[in-house]
């Protein structure tokens, strides 16, 4: 049985990613640099890691958005944090079934867009608008 | 010819307000459409407005079955935000109440699964012993629902005189025994019922993450008290019941099987329970900028919560919490196809779903 570490390794390996993966708290995080979400998705299937969740944040001022991935494998929680350049990001959806759900309450909630998906209500009702909930206009 | 079938968002058969819409060909459902945020609360977004010791209080108001885990997991991300580490007593007191609160939650399960299958007799048994674990919580806390039991750096109440809970966990344990287990297990209305109906295969469940009893019931043995142990969990001894039908009959003996587990590590904990103080005494503490991310085994699988703030603020600048029902509920597409109608209201019971978690 492989163990995690080697795992891991390969994880690194497979997206060319040099910089080693960093312990806070509880989760080990590596740093994406240029590789798209979609690659670390499949890198995360290849070694049969568990989706967990999107968590999403505002940045201050016009900085925009982090959306911040989890995936569990053999019980140690992994992170991928992204930067949005704009208001979208691709959508993984065709790849992790489990992300559905997660990607449109993130849409519904902070009215961002993941390419490559068609959406539907999800908690929103006839009439509202996306991105109420959890976005905050700057004035 | 197929025809569409909603049920909900208010229905006899769903306890909380959800929508299905089933597309059906005459008594078997062939697709599903899930429908949630009836009752959606934007509770992430008031946390944002509530200082470190109101956020406690506001997310305990997450659930109303499991209100103390989400209250344990926010506290160990403030902890680990402040350096603050609860002494060893808080942490066995806190395995108590965590493992109390799954007991009654199973309970509550079992009791609106027997009515689901017709089995009122049993709805009633599983009520009447779900107030004992409610008896039980009242004596640790003071309360029967949201028990306020954790704060930054430990716990609000020790637990004075362990034996006497001891002697009601013992009580309760050979109830369920020899009362609510054999039934379960045996009786050939809980086995038409249940058995190979609404399968999520081992496959699907993978590729659905599920978490918690129903990822066990399709053969994933994945528990965060095992996997990343907290608290005092990684001292005591307790197996992972795992079945591999996936169906609503494994779901039933997975979460048996935990109850009696449950009592197992109860018994441990109250025996081993540390002497010393309960919280971190007059400790001054402060936030450092960052983001903590927690995972926690809830009664209905895994609770993750991220949790930012900013140095110097007495607000968090965010809170996410994924609830195990949020990551459970898609599922259910799965299992109801081809199921028969009648099924549908008790295998969508059978994933223990929360709606007030997944609308929080």
């Amino acid at each position: 049985m492989t163990d995690t570490t080697t795992l891991l390794e390969s994880v690194s390996e497979k997206l060319g990613i040099t910089t080693p993966w960093v312990r806070i708290g509880d989760a080990l995080w590596l740093e994406p640099g240029l590789k798209g979400v979609r690659e670390v998705a499949q890198a995360m299937n290849e070694v049969h890691a568990r989706f967990i969740t999107i968590t999403a944040y505002q940045l201050l001022g016009d900085q925009g958005f982090c959306l911040e991935y989890h995936w569990d494998l053999d019980g140690q929680l992994l992170g991928f944090a992204f930067r949005l350049a704009s208001n979208s990001i691709e959508s993984i959806f065709d790849i992790c079934e489990a992300a559905d759900w997660i990607e449109r309450e993130i849409h519904e909630g902070f009215n961002l867009t993941f390419l490559g998906r068609e959406y539907e209500p999800l908690q929103l009702r006839q009439g509202d608008t996306p991105g109420v909930n959890l976005r905050e206009v700057k004035l | 010819m197929s025809y569409k079938i909603p049920m909900g968002p208010f229905h006899p058969g769903l306890e909380e307000p959800y929508k299905l819409d089933m597309i059906c060909d005459g008594e078997t459902v062939r697709d599903v459409k899930l429908h949630i945020g009836f009752n959606f609360r934007g509770i992430e977004h008031l946390a944002e407005s509530r200082n470190y010791i109101q956020v406690i209080a506001l997310m305990e108001r997450v659930c109303g079955i499991c209100s103390n885990v989400h209250t344990l997991n926010l506290c160990r991300a403030m902890e680990e935000l402040t350096g603050l580490t609860p002494p060893a007593r808080a942490q066995y007191i806190r395995v108590i109440v965590a493992e109390l609160e799954r007991l009654h939650s199973h309970i509550l399960w079992a009791g609106i699964a027997a009515k689901l299958m017709g089995f009122k007799t049993m709805f009633m048994t599983s009520f009447e012993i779900r107030e004992k674990i409610m008896d039980i919580l009242q004596a640790i806390s003071g309360n029967r629902v949201n028990y306020a039991m954790n704060r930054i750096g430990g716990v609000n109440r020790d637990i004075e005189d362990p034996q006497a809970i001891l002697k009601m966990v013992e009580a309760l344990e050979l109830e369920m025994a020899h009362v609510v287990i054999p039934i379960f297990t045996t009786s050939s209305t809980a086995r038409s019922r249940c058995a190979g109906v609404g399968v999520l295969t081992k496959e699907r469940a993978i590729s659905c993450a599920v978490v918690g009893p129903v990822a066990r019931a399709s053969g994933l043995p994945q528990d965060i008290r095992r996997a990343a142990p907290y608290a005092a969990y990684a001292e005591l001894d307790f197996d992972v019941p795992v079945q591999t039908d996936g169906d609503v009959r494994a779901r039933l003996l997975v979460r048996a099987l935990e109850i009696m587990e449950s009592c197992k590590i109860l018994r441990q904990a109250l025996a081993k329970l540390p002497p010393g103080e309960i919280h971190t005494e007059g400790e001054k503490f402060a936030f450092v900028t960052g983001t903590a991310t927690k995972r926690i085994e809830g009664p209905r699988g895994e609770i993750l919560y991220s949790v930012s703030w900013k140095e110097g603020s007495k607000t968090p600048a965010r809170i996410h919490v994924r609830t195990p029902t949020f990551a459970v509920m898609p599922s259910i597409r799965w299992m109801v196809q081809g199921a028969r109608l009648a099924d549908t209201p008790l295998i969508q019971a059978s994933i223990d779903p929360c709606y007030s978690c997944t609308d929080r």
